[in-house]
């Protein structure tokens, strides 16, 4: 879909995703590292636990779609490399650096330096707190996004301290956010002939996962507390035999068919008392029930579900349509039956690696397979000739580039 | 001005998910109008509506604040009068966005290719929890279930405790934004082509898509991450320790030895140990230093102390509840919250996005609808239907 745009994306791995998404809809990603390669994006685990920078799980795995070259821009001549690069660009993406979100601009290479020369690039910089503003100096990875976004404190039991996702959820919720920002300002350069800044703040993109709870808050100020495996008063993560499924014991009508058919499920399998089997559904409301009451029905709800595997449970909910799902690991994720008939996954060949190891191959489907992963992610500096050759620059000229630290 | 004034997007669906993919365009001055049904309202309308609440089908604030500067229309999409308008708003349309489950569109004639045969350029997307194919597409669900199929449940937690999502059903604030991402993309090359298209997308497989890294480590080396509290992989000191006054927690985390240096030269003499200098010798006594960061952290104010860190060079930052996010100074620099007033609930702070455009402002300047609110404006406005015309499919329930 986004066949013939060109990306610059010299982001750290806060972006990383935020360019894959790019290159998954079909435009030119061209991964920009220092020379060496992005040491710290090149992160582990490592393929077999072998530390190389080739090996990053973490990269191939965020960086597919894009090419890869190594350029210097703290080294002038890599400067004035970046000069010629961002002549066939329509689009830049970075990071800034930590502490310093407008770490370009301090080279002299930022958006604002460049708008003049440039004026059709759309420039997007993805920062903890934005580019402006009383904090925007301040560092941040995942966890403190998280934190000062208000999502942490809302996550995890009252009688612990608040809890991330162990996997950096912060980039997940600013990468598409980042990538709807700059078509948006494509689309708007159709108008006016200019890019314009994408200005995105990590922890903005953060109060999204609120669904609107602040706003909801300032109504009644009412005090809040974490609830865990609960969501409000009742509870949501249920313990099955072999881990642990979610299962909403809410009223209204939108679930009372799910709740009437779990009962019966229950009742079939002798496992569900009269009083249970006599229950007025259609009366039932999580938001008035007594607390007696849900206890009772924890109780035997709870003693159902322990004593079968999350399958088990996930066989006969999508059988009778109860709203259950299993807390998939990894490969419960890759087994899925209906993502497996969706071919949502892919597998990517790395001869050299001696390794070939499957990934999620696209966002959303389309009829002509539109988005999915053009290409694996890039070695350190595997297009230096190809993307430098593009300028015109041949092998001695890349030589001596070499020789001064800028590729 | 925004960038999308004058674009046409026809919204039916119901939940968080399909509504919040469009406010983005809305933001950007899109005209979005959603289709909607007295007798079956969406239910974030009912959400929190309980017998003897005053406030009826037009003051659930969730359903308010998700879905600002929208338009609504009342159509009994059970009756063939009811299709039939709606058929004719689909012709209207650049875009129309749905995220019923498999098969409703269908029943109306208005699956993809009907859509096409009525506006062969529009962009469609379905969205919805497990897509428009395979197996299992029929499966009603929420977020809830969405966030546990994907894989964030696993992931998040204590380790000795049960798995649980991060707040807020992350597939309803994820899938979204993809939505919204391959709409803007498929109307970039409308442009270009002149031809829509239609786009399947299952909140799961984008929630798989970003834990993209968890596939691959999986495929790769044959394990799975699991939840493992605050703590890192790779670093410690990492976690969310307590401060004084009630509730009240900070974040800290060190990413390398260089920021472990700048947090020693804050902490207390205990933390020059020589054996904390390296990455190994910290996540060795990772137990240890979480106890003595959580006796140093404890009496101390986590607004000011973390101020303290960053000026020193620390990732550091208070653990904020709705009422610190009201009234954080950042988020208050970049206009985060809109007060926008609403009939019943009075002035209620609504969200922009997190992403603001130098030369296209956008915002937000009116409360999500009333249940048809719009009527007037939809069918005269749009379809040039008269005030008497209107008059009789309200007295028929047509529209309604």
């Amino acid at each position: 879909m986004l066949s013939g745009l060109r990306v610059l994306d010299l982001s750290d791995e806060s972006g990383f995703l935020a360019g894959k998404v790019l290159g998954d809809l079909g435009a030119d990603v061209v991964k920009v590292e220092p020379p060496g390669g992005d040491l710290a994006g090149r992160r582990a685990p490592f393929l077999h636990g072998r530390a190389d920078p080739e090996r990053s799980l973490a990269w191939l795995a965020l960086n597919t779609s894009k090419r890869g070259i190594t350029l210097g821009v703290e080294s002038p001549p890599g400067r004035a490399l970046f000069r010629r690069l961002l002549a066939t660009a329509d689009v830049v993406l970075e990071t800034g650096a930590p502490g310093l979100p407008r770490w370009l601009e301090s080279l002299g290479i930022g958006f604002e330096d460049c708008a003049g020369e440039h004026a059709r690039v759309v420039w997007c910089a993805i920062t903890p707190f934005g580019r402006s503003g009383p904090r925007a100096h301040w560092r941040a990875g995942d966890l403190v996004v998280v934190a000062m976004g208000g999502n942490l404190k809302m996550t995890g039991d009252p009688d612990r301290p608040p809890v991330r996702c162990s996997m950096p959820t912060a980039w997940y919720h600013a990468a598409p956010e980042a990538a709807l920002g700059i078509l948006m300002a494509l689309h708007q350069r159709e108008r006016t002939g200019r890019g314009q800044l994408v200005d995105v703040s990590l922890q903005e993109t953060q109060l999204q996962t609120l669904l609107s709870a602040p706003g909801q808050h300032a109504l009644h100020r009412r005090p809040q507390q974490r609830t865990g495996a609960r969501l409000g008063r009742t509870r949501e993560i249920w313990p099955a035999r072999d881990g642990y499924v979610s299962f909403g014991l809410r009223g209204g009508p939108a679930r009372v068919p799910n709740l009437v058919a779990t009962v019966a499920w229950m009742a079939e399998e002798d496992a569900a008392p009269d009083w249970l089997r006599a229950y007025d559904w259609q009366r039932f409301s999580h938001l008035t029930v007594g607390d007696a009451e849900i206890a009772r029905l924890e109780e035997a709800f709870g003693a159902f579900f322990a004593m079968r595997t999350m399958r088990e449970l996930y066989e006969q909910a999508l059988a009778r349509r109860i709203l259950l799902a299993p807390c998939n690991d990894a490969r419960e994720i890759v087994e899925h039956p209906q993502l497996r008939s969706r071919e949502l996954f892919v597998t990517l060949d790395y001869p050299e690696l001696g390794a070939a190891i499957e990934h999620p191959d696209f966002f959303a489907r389309t009829a002509d397979r539109a988005i999915r992963i053009r290409r694996r992610a890039p070695r350190v500096g595997e297009h230096n000739a190809e993307v430098y050759g593009e300028l015109g620059l041949g092998a001695p000229e890349l030589e001596k580039l070499a020789a001064e630290g800028a590729v | 001005m925004g960038v999308f004034e004058g674009l046409k997007i026809l919204e039916l669906g119901s939940g968080a998910a399909g509504p919040v993919a469009t406010r983005y365009f809305a933001e950007q001055g899109a005209r979005v109008v959603r289709i909607e049904s007295a007798k079956r309202p969406d239910f974030l309308r009912v959400l929190f509506l309980t017998p003897d609440s005053k406030l009826g089908l037009d003051g659930s604030p969730m359903y308010v604040l998700l879905n600002p500067d929208k338009e609504s229309v009342a159509l009994d999409m059970s009756r063939p009068e009811g299709v039939a308008l709606a058929k004719r708003l689909v012709a209207w349309a650049d875009v129309v966005a749905e995220n019923f489950s498999p098969g409703v569109m269908a029943k109306w004639g208005l699956d993809a290719d009907g859509i096409f045969a009525l506006r062969p350029d529009a962009v469609v997307v379905s969205g919805c929890l497990f897509g428009q194919t395979g197996p299992q597409r029929s499966y009603p669900g929420f977020g809830g279930q969405g966030s546990a199929i994907a894989g964030f449940n696993h992931l998040t937690g204590w380790p000795d405790r049960e798995a649980h999502g991060p707040y807020g059903t992350i597939t309803d604030s994820l899938s979204p934004r993809y939505v919204a991402v391959a709409l803007a993309a498929a109307l970039l090359e409308r442009r270009r082509t002149g031809r829509g298209r239609h786009v399947d997308l299952s909140q799961i497989e984008s929630g798989v898509y970003s834990l993209a890294e968890l596939v691959v480590r999986w495929s790769a080396n044959g394990e799975g991450e699991v939840r493992r509290g605050n703590a890192s992989e790779r670093e410690a000191p990492h976690g969310v320790y307590p401060c004084r006054g009630p509730d009240a927690w900070i974040a800290i985390s060190v990413r390398d030895d260089a920021a472990w240096r700048a947090l020693v030269g804050v902490l207390p003499d205990w933390a020059r140990e020589a054996a904390l200098g390296s990455v190994a010798g910290r996540l060795a006594a990772r137990d240890a230093l979480d106890a003595r960061m959580t006796d140093w952290t404890r009496p101390q104010d986590a607004l000011a102390l973390a101020e303290r860190l960053q000026a020193a060079g620390v990732e550091a930052g208070p653990v904020q509840g709705f009422d610190a996010l009201l009234a954080d100074p950042q988020l208050a620099h970049r206009g985060h919250f809109v007060p926008i007033r609403h009939a019943q609930l009075g002035e209620l702070p609504f969200e922009r996005s997190g992403f603001r455009l130098s030369q296209s402002p956008g915002g937000f300047s009116r409360p999500g609808p009333n249940l048809g609110e719009h009527n007037q404006a939809v069918l005269g406005g749009i379809l040039g239907l008269s005030a008497e015309e209107i008059e009789a499919l309200v007295a028929r329930g047509v529209v309604a």
